[in-house]
């Protein structure tokens, strides 16, 4: 008699969207065994795959993916089991998409409850809070800068200069903002980290304020995840019951609470200057730096400021095995990057690598092609402000300076896949839609420009030849790229410049 | 009963740049801002009547009037563009016979428009509430309405 243990049905976004909390609902009713415990644990990031339940037996842990089907039929958990087994339950770590990725960051997703601190414990989690507090915040910073990490919420600045920064500054009120207001269309890893390794967040944000010397933390959470504010702020609770956040955290004399904030639905608000007046309680508008924020931050005290990803990644660094991240990769690229495959795409999800692979190992390697069957036309890398590659760009690197070099940025590390029933004219011009919905409007070209650059692309799109038209978008993104005091109005233009290059004669035409 | 406004910014009354979340909690608790909420928000902050406007005004999220107890929003992000999001949103709106924005006349529903859910990986997206669907179809966001109705 084999014995069934665990049943894991993963309680995230992108499962739940998808039925895994109807699932959950069904197998929890009709479970009368005692024995079997049913664990809500976080995704995997294999997302094609949720839900994707799985069953630990004998000490062998095995899953099936339950799209689209229907479990409301079934009365005894003994039904359900037949039914698992009769559809070829599998390892996950054995399929490539997982193998072939460098999870470091990403390492205990979709393995337990993300609320279980036993859990987190066990797989290293607290050992590099330990290690900071045992040779103090300089040597913290310097590990930090020693690794090369980079920020990687967008600017790709190193995390250990801006840290230094913060902690040179001679004031005794700090404060870290953490940015989760993860807007680019087309990213999840922020969301992942929060929803399925919560705890991961909490002690990297730990570490960071303890190096710099800050006393208070602020997530700023984009309120369209409301799952991850659900987690987090039990995570908050659970950490704060454990002494690993409040005062003398763990018998130290380092004291550190971090308060929840939730956005309002503005884009722009993503920006670390907009950021702060939204947690200030103001408008999102951007301010212009100087003063830089790690000098003159959230209400004009030194603030650090990284996005989720960032800090997440700041506790494997300290691990004492060293987990090899900085081995990885050269130049600005080092370390892992959490790439987030999606849009038209049959495996679509988080895939964690070095930054030196192709985007067609990434595109067909990984993700196996598009979902439609279609040729791929076009992939945006980066985010709204990114740029478009097309088919023929397959071997492309996606090397933060491959792709500065095509003026282009990995951005926050989201990757959309068109099939050829793309308009890419129609992609230009959301480029230049999406900033007149989001500008702040504090700087005229974002404002102003971005309405007439939608009416010139609709004029394009009537007279592809327009010379005058060409030559006007011209001006206009190069206007909008020196007098924007941010990214919104300053990187609106890489999307259509790549359009206009790499698309020839799909907007305009010579 | 209403609850008395204090009650609900009370928590966020000593909170540096408290008024957002207060905001959050209004809406929360009695659907949207009201001129007398801004009236009472500007005293109790110690600010402008024309400075919580401002703030609310800003922001997608915060409204001046009431709008549908369900929430609709549609993504049209670049991924879910690639996942035909934009015939999606033709035939929701057509379904229910309301532009973005509108609210049904039995104030059950409202639609928007939302730019990325981040469930990128199986779009088009949409979100009733705090719901994310995925893969979605006109007739998975009907089905989840109903089932919505019917629990209340």
């Amino acid at each position: 008699m084999t014995e069934v243990t665990k049943i894991f049905i993963p309680n995230e976004t992108s499962a739940n969207s998808v039925g895994a909390n109807l699932l959950h609902q069904i197998i929890k009713k009709i479970n009368n065994d005692e024995g079997i415990k049913i664990i809500r644990n976080g995704s995997w990031g294999a997302f094609w795959l949720e839900p994707f339940i799985e069953i630990e037996k004998d000490g062998i842990r095995q899953g099936v993916s339950y799209r689209n089907i229907d479990l409301s039929h079934l009365n005894t958990i003994e039904e359900f089991f037949l039914d698992f087994e009769s559809r070829n339950p599998f390892d996950i770590n054995d399929i490539d998409f997982i193998k072939k990725q460098n999870r470091i960051v990403f390492s205990r997703i979709g393995n337990e409850d993300p609320l279980n601190i036993e859990y987190y414990k066990n797989t290293n989690g607290y050992q590099s809070l330990s290690t900071a507090f045992e040779i103090g915040p300089q040597e913290t910073i310097n590990l930090i800068k020693e690794s090369g990490l980079t920020g990687r919420g967008g600017a790709a600045f190193p995390t250990g200069i801006k840290m230094q920064t913060v902690f040179d500054q001679d004031s005794s009120l700090k404060y870290l903002a953490c940015n989760a207001d993860e807007g680019d269309g087309g990213t999840f890893s922020d969301r992942l980290i929060m929803e399925s390794d919560p705890f991961a967040l909490i002690e990297g944000m730990t570490i960071a304020a303890y190096a710099v010397g800050a006393s208070k933390g602020y997530i700023y959470l984009r309120s369209e995840y409301p799952l991850a504010k659900d987690y987090l702020l039990k995570a908050i609770n659970i950490a704060s019951d454990n002494h690993y956040l409040g005062n003398n955290i763990q018998g130290s004399d380092f004291n550190f609470e971090i308060e929840l904030r939730i956005g309002a639905g503005s884009y722009v608000c993503g920006e670390e200057t907009a950021m702060m007046e939204s947690i200030e309680g103001r408008r999102g508008l951007v301010r212009s730096k100087p003063p830089l924020p790690a000098i003159t931050g959230l209400f004009k005290k030194p603030t650090l400021i990284n996005n989720v990803v960032t800090l997440a990644t700041i506790p494997p660094l300290l691990l004492k095995d060293q987990s090899n991240f900085s081995k990885i990769g050269s130049n600005k690229s080092v370390g892992t990057m959490p790439f987030q495959l999606s849009g038209n795409i049959k495996n679509g999800g988080l895939i964690e690598t070095k930054f030196d692979i192709t985007l067609n190992e990434i595109v067909e390697d990984f993700g196996s092609g598009t979902q439609s069957g279609d040729p791929i036309h076009a992939i945006q890398i980066g985010g709204p402000l990114g740029i478009y590659l097309s088919s023929s760009m397959l071997n492309t690197s996606l090397t933060i300076e491959s792709l500065q070099e095509l003026k282009g940025s990995v951005g926050h590390g989201g990757i959309i896949v068109f099939d050829n029933s793309v308009n890419m004219a129609e992609q230009a011009k959301f480029a230049m839609e999406f900033c007149v919905k989001e500008s702040c409007g504090k700087c005229t070209p974002c404002r102003i420009g971005s309405v007439r650059g939608v009416e010139i692309i609709e004029r394009l799109q009537k007279h592809k030849t327009s010379k005058e038209d060409a030559i006007l978008l011209h001006d206009l993104c190069e206007t909008l790229e020196s007098t924007s005091l941010c990214a919104m109005g300053g990187m609106t233009p890489n999307p259509i410049r790549s359009i206009i290059k790499f698309f020839p004669n799909e907007l305009i035409e010579k | 009963m209403a609850k008395h406004l204090i009650n609900i910014i009370n928590p966020f009354l000593d909170k540096k740049g408290g008024l957002m979340p207060a905001l959050h909690a209004v809406q929360d608790h009695l659907g949207f801002i009201s001129k007398d909420n801004i009236r009472e928000l500007a005293i109790a902050f110690n600010c402008s009547q024309a400075e919580v406007i401002d703030v609310i005004t800003f922001y997608d999220d915060f409204r001046l009037k009431a709008i549908g107890k369900n929430i609709i929003k549609i993504c049209q992000a670049e991924a879910c563009q690639s996942q035909n999001c934009k015939e999606l949103l033709h035939n929701l709106t057509s379904h229910f016979g309301l532009n973005i924005n509108e609210t049904s006349n039995d104030l059950n529903i409202t639609l928007k428009e939302v730019f990325c859910l981040g469930n990128c990986a199986i779009g088009p997206s949409v979100m009733i509430n705090d719901m994310v669907i995925g893969e979605a179809t006109t007739e998975k966001v009907v089905n989840q309405l109903k089932v919505i109705n019917a629990e209340e």
